[in-house]
């Protein structure tokens, strides 16, 4: 069995301010990590790695400088890591991502399962497993909770927003993990020992993938595209260091200076 | 047939007639044409027309089986239908036909859609959507061509019903293959009450240390009228409820909202924010929750919740939502 999991390294988007005057996003010194949720797509691929046996190789498209940043994914259990530089600095268009990431698994397969994320921590955008899925021409089992391997077939609960269906599907195929379904085990010294020795190998997309920025960027549709953060407008008054019964007479006050609250003396 | 078609689809009744709403104006101001992708046999299929659709499609009840057989289907329509324009709503199965669609139809594609123009002269789209998990927001201007667009429950209001009745066309669609072979499906549990017309919700978070506390929240609740929201570690590592607020969960706009032991992050913000106030208690001053409050308390639930109510008790108050 051979596992390729799609790990992000993504921003902790509650650490992104917003400049209340000029709207700009700050996303200059915003922390950068694997995301949360591809904890979870490491923790689902471990544990069909464990059931069936075999290997699982972690895919990113990230800077050169998240090398350090995969000590976790490997004392979980991926054997190696495949870092490829991201020529866009983390800028590309989704379609360009996908296309990248795309040339990088079918160099690294043929494979068993392409595992990914239900929507990446920061840009929670649902599409690279759908788009991957389409491209490579698999099936997509998306928003998986329970997986399981019986009689060369995969079985999965399906995390739908009303309902949970349970799906069966041949090999090879893409899973997308649902999010919080995995929860990431602990590990201990003797993974992290054991990671230290796992190779982590660094691609960039002309080597050994052969393509190109430039290329790539042709096939964007986007004329243009601009960003700014969300300021919100509250009064945000605060109200502290008096007794329980003093604050609750300041919001009381405040709830009926608002017409929220009514009636009485 | 027409490239000078909005052609909308969704799963959930509801939120197919607010797109419909939007590809209507939309449509109108081009002078194009809107059409809805529905299951046949749907009985809401004809009063499409009142929402605005000119045409609906109707494809066999087996799209809805499985994302296979539902994306295949919508590629035909779209192959048959020649569409110059794709809105889809944005629940699970929405992004997932959405994202793989426009792949096969080698499409322009944004989620999270709050607003977008079509430009009458050139055809090309422009579109804003929500970025990093609702903090920011994209301006994309799209080049001339197909784009696919999704859009979340709520963003587009629901539109007032015209007399127009829609025009069924059955497009010549082989049974939709896949596959994924579907073992069973059953209904998750749902909460009780419908939060999203709460005036008045208690939001609870991780500061609330144990389920038996949710009795000190419930007397504030019910005293106000109001019904019991959380974060997502409450329900889905504590499971004290069945659903959470925020960017995976439900969204509200009640009157007030006081959060209890909520500390902020914007990911539950979002299902917040629409709030027209917001309230928060809690005992570390510098939660981020206090910059996203119209009124922050910096104290310990356990003592200020007490409190409060006897305050509005002792005071005769009472919400203006009740009678
Ligand atoms: C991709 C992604 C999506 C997410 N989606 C969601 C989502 O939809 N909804 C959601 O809620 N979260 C979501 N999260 C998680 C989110 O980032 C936060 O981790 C979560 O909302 C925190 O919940 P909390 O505020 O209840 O708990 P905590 O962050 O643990 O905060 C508890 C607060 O209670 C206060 N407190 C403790 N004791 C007391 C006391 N006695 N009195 C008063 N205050 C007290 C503390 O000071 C603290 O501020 C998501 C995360 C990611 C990465
Ligand atoms: N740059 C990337 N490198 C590796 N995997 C990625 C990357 N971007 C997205 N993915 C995968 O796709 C999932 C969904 O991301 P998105 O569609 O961007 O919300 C993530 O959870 C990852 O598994």
């Amino acid at each position: 069995m051979k596992i390729l999991a799609l790990i992000k390294i993504s921003l902790d988007v509650a650490e992104i301010k917003v400049d209340p005057a000029t709207a700009q996003l700050r996303l200059e010194g915003v922390p950068e990590k694997v995301g949360n949720i591809d904890k979870n797509t490491i923790e689902a691929a471990v544990r069909l790695k464990e059931a069936a046996g075999g290997t699982l190789t972690a895919v990113c498209l990230g800077p050169a400088s998240a090398k350090d940043s995969f000590k976790d994914v490997l004392a979980m259990g991926a054997d190696d890591v495949t870092l490829i530089e991201d020529p866009f600095g983390g800028k590309g268009e989704p379609g360009a991502v996908v296309r990248i990431l795309e040339a990088a698994v079918r160099k690294l397969g043929p494979f068993d399962l392409l595992m990914a994320g239900f929507a990446s921590d920061d840009g929670y955008t649902y599409q690279v497993a759908p788009r991957l899925a389409e491209r490579l021409g698999l099936p997509l089992v998306s928003y998986a909770r329970q997986l399981s391997l019986e009689g060369g077939k995969l079985k999965a609960d399906r995390d739908l927003d009303d309902a949970i269906q349970t799906v069966q599907v041949d090999l090879p195929a893409v899973v997308s993990v649902a999010e919080e379904a995995f929860p990431p085990r602990r590990t201990t010294l003797m993974d992290a020992i054991k990671a230290k020795k796992k190779p982590v190998n660094l691609w960039t997309a002309a080597d050994p993938l052969g393509l190109s920025a430039e290329e790539l960027a042709k096939n964007s549709r986007l004329a243009s595209s601009s960003q700014i953060g969300i300021v919100v407008h509250r009064k945000g008054q605060v109200f502290k260091g008096q007794s329980a019964a003093v604050l609750a007479d300041k919001l009381v006050d405040a709830l009926v200076e608002d017409k929220i609250l009514k009636g009485g003396a | 047939m027409s490239a000078n078609q909005i052609l909308v689809f969704s799963e959930k009744a509801s939120l197919l007639r607010e797109l419909l709403g939007k590809a209507r104006q939309e449509a109108d101001a081009l002078g194009w044409q809107v059409a809805a992708v529905v299951f046949e046999g749907d009985p809401a299929a004809a009063s499409l027309g009142s929402a605005g659709a000119d045409l609906v499609y109707p494809v066999p009840p087996a799209a809805g089986e499985s994302p296979e057989r539902l994306l295949n289907a919508l590629a035909e329509v779209a192959r048959q239908a020649q569409p110059a324009f794709i809105l889809m709503g944005a629940t699970k199965v929405g992004m997932e036909a959405a994202a793989s669609l426009a792949e096969r139809l080698d499409a322009a594609y944004a989620p999270w859609t709050v607003r977008f123009q079509i430009d009458p002269t050139t055809c090309a789209a422009t579109a804003q959507c929500m970025l990093f998990a609702s903090s920011g927001m994209a301006t994309y201007q799209f080049t001339p061509g197909l784009v696919v667009l999704t859009s979340a429950p709520g963003v587009f209001p629901k539109p007032a019903e015209v007399e127009k009745t829609a025009r069924v066309v059955s497009l010549p669609l082989a049974q939709p293959q896949g596959r994924l072979e579907v073992l069973g499906s059953r209904e998750k549990v749902r909460g009780a009450t419908s939060l999203e017309d709460a005036r008045f919700v208690v939001d609870v978070g991780q500061g609330v240390k144990q389920r038996e506390d949710l009795a000190l929240v419930e007397s504030v609740a019910s005293l106000l009228g109001g019904q019991l929201g959380c974060s997502r570690p409450v329900s889905s590592d504590r499971d004290w409820f069945p659903e959470w607020l925020g960017l995976s969960g439900k969204k509200v706009k009640p009157d007030l909202c006081l959060c209890v032991g909520v500390s902020g992050a914007v990911q539950h913000l979002v299902g917040i924010r629409d709030s027209q106030r917001i309230a928060a208690v809690n005992n570390d001053e510098g939660a981020p929750i206090f910059n996203q409050a119209d009124y922050g308390v910096v104290a310990d639930l356990y003592e200020f919740l007490p409190a409060f109510s006897e305050r509005i008790r002792a005071r005769g108050l009472r919400p203006t939502w009740t009678a």
